[in-house]
């Protein structure tokens, strides 16, 4: 036995090329399944850990995903705003527990500046009620202090004491808000979510920004410095949207609805986990088509395996006849062929293991930058175990076909010359 | 002797050993002598006009009357399962471990929504696997009252979940 698998490593050994090239296509096949399986896995994970406790998102009417992703994941940009009054009247409402506003729109080197009070730092919670943490310094207090995200900080070098200052809009090229300047008060502890790439700053900060600026352009010839913006009525006309949470949660449907009529002006409200939901439900065609394209690329990899075999099968009628003439069994041709096309399956599973490690490792910064998504470094999940098992037993099977093939072809066959 | 033992064994267990957690319906977390329709008897709707600016008023007390809806104090405390459709609110990874239960599907998108009495806010010490929004599901556990806000909220129902299993339709 152990010499017919000796003699079947030898021989695959001279055959190296066109296996060789075989166990890579199984190996980016299986990398790739890999890679969608743990993106769509973290990806939705990422999302629904990104935001917890916080009852109800309210904000000018749009699609409830929309507001969802702005207003939390300060991904796209609001339509509309929110009146401050519409914000005060309801944060007073006798059901609500607490209500932090949200203002979005200015920026730092890319990532978003977000203004909203020191109660935001108390309330917001993420993964399971998790609140989040200082890791240097203090909630800001003053209208020209920050604090900063960890990534902000860690990306752009920042300490606390540190002086930064803001862009107006999105991008890096448009006018900047560099006759404020910002102190940095306090750094949060890494969460894995947005929060970690957001600028903090009071309300009072974003009014006083553009208190002398009109139709999005600095005022040509008037500018109000810094040390005199206290003098001005500070306190915001507009919100972008607001995070409410209720004193009893089963509240939730009466303040929706309240909220859904308002009559100051049109306002909509929804529950953070329904437009999550209502986003997977829009998506799960995605994913699942990315997740059927990959099992088929790893089903024309094992295709091409047997193909491979099947196609060496004819060269190696001599091999086969001889080890036969040798005193070698049916048996035995046939394990050594199905072994063969085991072999390769499960060194291409490993190589894509690795690849797909190694690229992970390359990928994930990219990911959360480009798009917030925070890959995690995990050995393997079950479900991954269960997709690369299930490719070794489909290659195993697949194997048996080229055994059986040579279990057919007959001795004579082999050994009879053809011209 | 024995069989006389064992009668008295009988008596001394009622059904409910048998059943832990007995079946409740959504019915009977409506309280038996409650009217929402009392505090309007005395009007008359032939006498509304068609469009008539009342009549809209008239509605939308009747519906707060509705949201003020009372809950039946008794059933604190009481085991009981339930069936209902889920609304997810807090998640541990993919499982779930707070959720709202109510009586019809769609509850949470559409209005108006359930009054206060036809709502249930669960909540689980084990993380729940499998739980999806407006999934229709057995809950195992037991129900307590909780004070409401008194200007606004009114009491509501909450339920500590020993275990859930997916609904089926029974067989006819």
């Amino acid at each position: 036995m152990r010499a017919v698998l000796l003699l079947a490593l030898k021989s695959a050994w001279a055959r190296r090329l066109t296996l060789g090239i075989t166990l890579v296509s199984i190996a980016l096949a299986s990398a790739l399944l890999l890679t969608v399986e743990r993106v769509r896995h973290d990806a939705r994970e990422n999302f629904s850990q990104t935001i917890s406790g916080v009852d109800l998102v309210v904000g000018p009417r749009t699609g409830g995903v929309q507001l969802v992703l702005y207003a939390v994941f300060h991904s796209g940009a609001a339509t509309h705003n929110m009146q401050w009054d519409s914000f005060d009247a309801l944060s007073h409402h006798p059901a609500i527990a607490w209500a932090v506003p949200i203002a979005l729109g200015d920026s730092h080197h890319g990532f978003p500046v977000l203004g909203t009070t020191p109660n935001y730092f108390e309330h917001f919670q993420y993964a399971d009620q998790q609140t989040l943490q200082m890791s240097a310094g203090r909630v800001f207090g003053e209208v020209f202090e920050t604090v900063l995200g960890n990534t902000v900080a860690s990306e752009l070098g920042y300490h606390v004491g540190d002086r930064i200052t803001l862009a107006h809009g999105l991008t890096e090229t448009g006018p900047s808000h560099a006759d404020k300047p910002f102190t940095v008060m306090g750094i949060l502890a890494p969460t894995g979510t947005p929060v970690d790439r957001t600028v903090h700053v009071s309300m009072e900060a974003i009014t006083a920004l553009h208190l002398d600026w009109t139709g999005g352009a600095p005022m040509p010839g008037f500018s109000i410095p810094a040390e005199h913006v206290k003098k001005f009525n500070l306190i915001p006309k507009e919100v972008t949207a607001m995070l409410i949470g209720l004193k009893s949660r089963s509240d939730v449907f009466r303040l929706q609805r309240h909220i859904n009529h308002y009559r100051g002006e049109p306002l909509m409200a929804v529950m953070p986990g329904v437009a999550l939901d209502e986003l997977w439900q829009t998506l799960a065609s995605v994913e699942n088509s990315l997740l059927i394209i990959s099992v088929l690329v790893v089903l024309v990899g094992l295709a091409g395996l047997v193909a491979t075999l099947l196609a060496a099968l004819n060269e190696r009628r001599r091999e086969l006849a001889i080890l036969r003439s040798l005193g070698a069994s049916l048996g035995e041709i046939f394990l050594m062929l199905t072994t063969e096309g085991l072999m390769i399956t499960v060194l291409g599973v490993t190589l894509g293991y690795v690849l797909f490690a190694v690229g992970m490792e390359i990928l994930a910064p990219m990911v959360q930058t480009q798009f917030g998504i925070h890959l995690h470094w995990r050995i393997l999940t079950v479900n991954e175990i269960i997709l690369l098992l299930s490719i070794i037993v489909t290659g195993f099977l697949v194997s048996l076909i080229p055994g059986w093939r040579a279990w057919r072809m007959s001795l004579a066959d082999g050994l009879t010359p053809r011209i | 002797m024995m069989k006389k033992w064992f009668l008295a064994l009988l008596v001394s267990f009622p059904l409910a050993a048998a059943e832990p957690w007995p079946e409740v319906k959504w019915e009977v977390l409506v309280p038996k002598h409650w009217n929402p329709a009392k505090k309007f008897k005395h009007l008359d709707f032939s006498k509304l006009q068609d469009s008539d600016p009342r009549a809209m008023e008239l509605l939308d007390e009747i519906k707060q009357e509705w949201d003020n809806a009372p809950i039946e104090h008794s059933l604190n405390g009481k085991k009981m399962r339930i069936a209902g459709f889920t609304l997810p609110l807090e998640r541990k990874g993919d499982k779930v471990t707070e959720f709202i239960l109510v009586p019809y599907f769609g509850a949470c998108i559409h209005t108006p929504p359930p009054p206060a009495n036809q709502i249930i806010h669960a909540k689980s010490k084990i993380p729940l696997s499998g739980i999806q929004i407006m999934m229709p599901i057995w809950v195992f556990g037991t129900l307590s009252v909780q004070r409401g806000d008194t200007t606004w909220g009114v009491a509501g129902y909450g339920l500590s979940v020993d275990k859930v299993v997916p609904y089926k339709e029974k067989k006819q």
